[in-house]
């Protein structure tokens, strides 16, 4: 092929350069009509073309620099990613989510297992040892707990300082999920902490506040929304402790290659466990401090507790697993 | 290609086996965008509170609590949501990287999808570790694509979108003297890569203190000076006769080429 000067090369193909221009500017390509798109398409394979012979033949950098942004420009309207759509998100939530807790069930088990151990420590250590708990909460703190529940919610609380309790809730506690989750890829030793550190938490504080007597009222309190807000922060230390592990153990991938493939099933067990967080924190600001008598509370967390499981290892059965 | 170990830039291979370029946003650029983002976030807050107390003046201190809840909701869902809201609904873009002329791109350059946004945002809690995003500083500075935790987890990079004015031709100037272009052989030994960092440093140095320039140029000079045989007495000047030999003028009027009007 004879060399083509970049002069008379610029001249021939500017008009289909400036052409292609235009169309890349207006509104996005699926909203043009069909002739559009595929004179889109060809237009962009094209200066794919010039761009390769306009490299091949040594023109300017600053010739080259232009088409390259052009076709990155068509590269980026002609290959969109796939968007997500609201009937498939709410599949994935529905049925992808539990079957991909299902699937990783290991690391929601070990999650389970680093914090329900403390949990345990801290419950027993605070209800017998005043300095157990001490040691785990300043005492100001154990005593502002005590206040809280020493009163019961026989008389609920006034609607305003329910809205101010959600808020403080959804604030902190899909926080601490979240924090459980991500500070995993530190080679899990972030879930590792989190998990222990709020178990023990928990524990002591639940511990400390049934010494003083005051057990029933708060093991009331929260048997509304354990269910949900316990259950999703498991599940998003699982995810954490499965983010890093794919970092220590990465099947012969490169340590980001490994992550990538974990990823798909992180996002969706993150995505899940915040629904049930949110479902979790207006339970927690409305109807566990209302005023309804304790033994409908326990009915309700009854149903809600074999929900939530019924959920997780039966959801999604029986349907193509996820990839 | 040596300029692409000083640029960083990620070759993007599209399906028609043409590879083009994405420059890389480096940390700077996103710390500012990061800061415009910070300061849209607590202004938004503010303008919150200030409706919520203006409609709490008038009624009970019932709803003052409610707006306290109101507050802590609203800081939640910008503290965790605020970046994965813009960078679905304008294509990787908060209001910080598009006034930085930054976007969110996945690894093959292709707009990025929810569960990619909610992974590389959430991560941010795992980045911004123990503070100031210390880890993820770290972990930039580690990788050639400046990516951090979040980045490398949900297979995303921040890429720049500069405005490229198409330059003119170079002017060589004063022209070269015929004398001048016949001092160099018939045939050059310079590769299109010599020629291209030629022809950078020549653009650059027009916006160089000139004894910065000559003071480069007489680094680089040597390097064809020798290839040639030569000992020019000045290598700014050698080397812009040599662009000039290598390259002919372009034979386009007094504006040089315009290729396709406006360019983003």
């Amino acid at each position: 092929m004879a060399h083509e000067s970049q002069d008379a090369f610029v001249q021939s193909r500017q008009p289909r350069w400036a052409e292609l221009d235009r169309l890349l500017d207006g509104r996005l390509l699926h909203r043009h009509d069909g002739v559009t798109i595929a004179r889109v398409a060809s237009l962009y394979r094209v200066v794919c073309g010039d761009l390769m012979r306009a490299r091949g033949a040594r023109y300017t950098p600053d010739l080259i620099a232009y088409l390259d942004r052009l076709v990155s420009r068509g590269h980026n309207a002609v290959y969109t990613s796939r968007s997500t759509r609201l009937p498939t998100f709410l599949r994935d939530v529905f049925f992808t989510f539990p079957q991909t807790l299902r699937k990783n069930w290991v690391f929601f088990a070990l999650s389970c297992a680093l914090f329900c151990i403390p949990l345990v420590v801290g419950l027993v250590g605070a209800y017998g040892s005043r300095d157990f708990a001490t040691d785990v909460i300043p005492a100001s703190q154990l005593q502002q707990m005590v206040d809280n529940y020493s009163t019961g919610f026989d008389e609920g609380r006034a609607t305003g300082a329910d809205t101010s309790m959600a808020g403080f809730y959804i604030r902190n506690n899909i926080g601490i999920a979240f924090r459980c989750f991500a500070t995993g890829i530190l080679f899990c030793l972030g879930s590792v902490f989190f998990l222990i550190y709020n178990g023990l938490v928990i524990g002591a504080v639940t511990g400390f506040v049934s010494a003083a007597g005051y057990g029933h009222n708060i093991l009331t309190f929260m048997c509304g929304h354990a269910p949900f807000e316990l259950t999703a922060i498991l599940i998003s230390g699982g995810a954490g402790l499965q983010m890093g592990w794919a970092l220590v153990d990465t099947k012969g991938l490169t340590r980001v290659g490994s992550l990538r493939t974990a990823a798909p099933d992180l996002a969706r067990l993150i995505v899940g466990a915040a629904f049930m967080l949110l479902i979790a924190a207006f339970i927690e600001g409305f109807w566990s401090p209302s005023s309804v008598p304790p033994p409908v509370k326990w009915a309700v967390a009854t149903m809600l507790t074999l929900m939530v499981a019924g959920y997780l290892a039966f959801a999604g059965r029986g349907r193509e697993a996820p990839r | 290609m040596a300029i692409d170990k000083l640029d960083t830039a990620a070759d993007i291979e599209t399906p028609e086996h043409v590879y083009f370029q994405r420059p890389i946003a480096g940390p700077s650029r996103r710390i500012f965008a990061y800061a415009i983002d910070i300061l849209i976030r607590g202004a938004v807050l503010a303008v919150f509170m200030v409706l919520l107390m203006m409609t709490s003046v008038a009624t009970p201190d019932d709803l003052t609590e409610a707006s306290m809840g109101l507050v802590m909701v609203a800081f939640f869902v910008l503290e965790w949501g605020y970046f994965v809201f813009f960078e679905m609904f304008f294509a990787g873009r908060s209001p910080g990287k598009m006034a930085s002329k930054l976007r969110v791109v996945t690894g093959t350059g292709q707009p990025l999808g929810l569960y990619d946004s909610v992974l590389r945002n959430l991560l941010r809690a795992a980045d911004i570790f123990p503070t100031a995003y210390a880890v993820g500083l770290l972990v930039m500075a580690r990788d050639r694509r400046f990516r951090r935790l979040g980045d490398l987890v949900a297979g995303t990079m921040v890429v720049h979108e500069g405005v490229s004015d198409v330059s003119g031709p170079l002017i060589i100037h004063p022209p070269p003297t015929p004398q001048e272009l016949a001092s160099l052989p018939g045939r050059l030994p310079l590769a299109r890569e010599d020629l291209d960092a030629i022809e950078l440093f020549l653009r650059r140095a027009q916006s160089l203190n000139p004894a910065r320039a000559y003071e480069l140029a007489e680094m680089v000079a040597p390097i064809y000076a020798e290839r040639l045989g030569l000992h020019p007495r000045n290598p700014w000047r050698f080397l812009q006769v040599l662009y000039a030999r290598a390259r002919p003028a372009p034979m386009t009027g007094a504006g040089g080429p315009v290729y396709g009007g406006r360019h983003r």
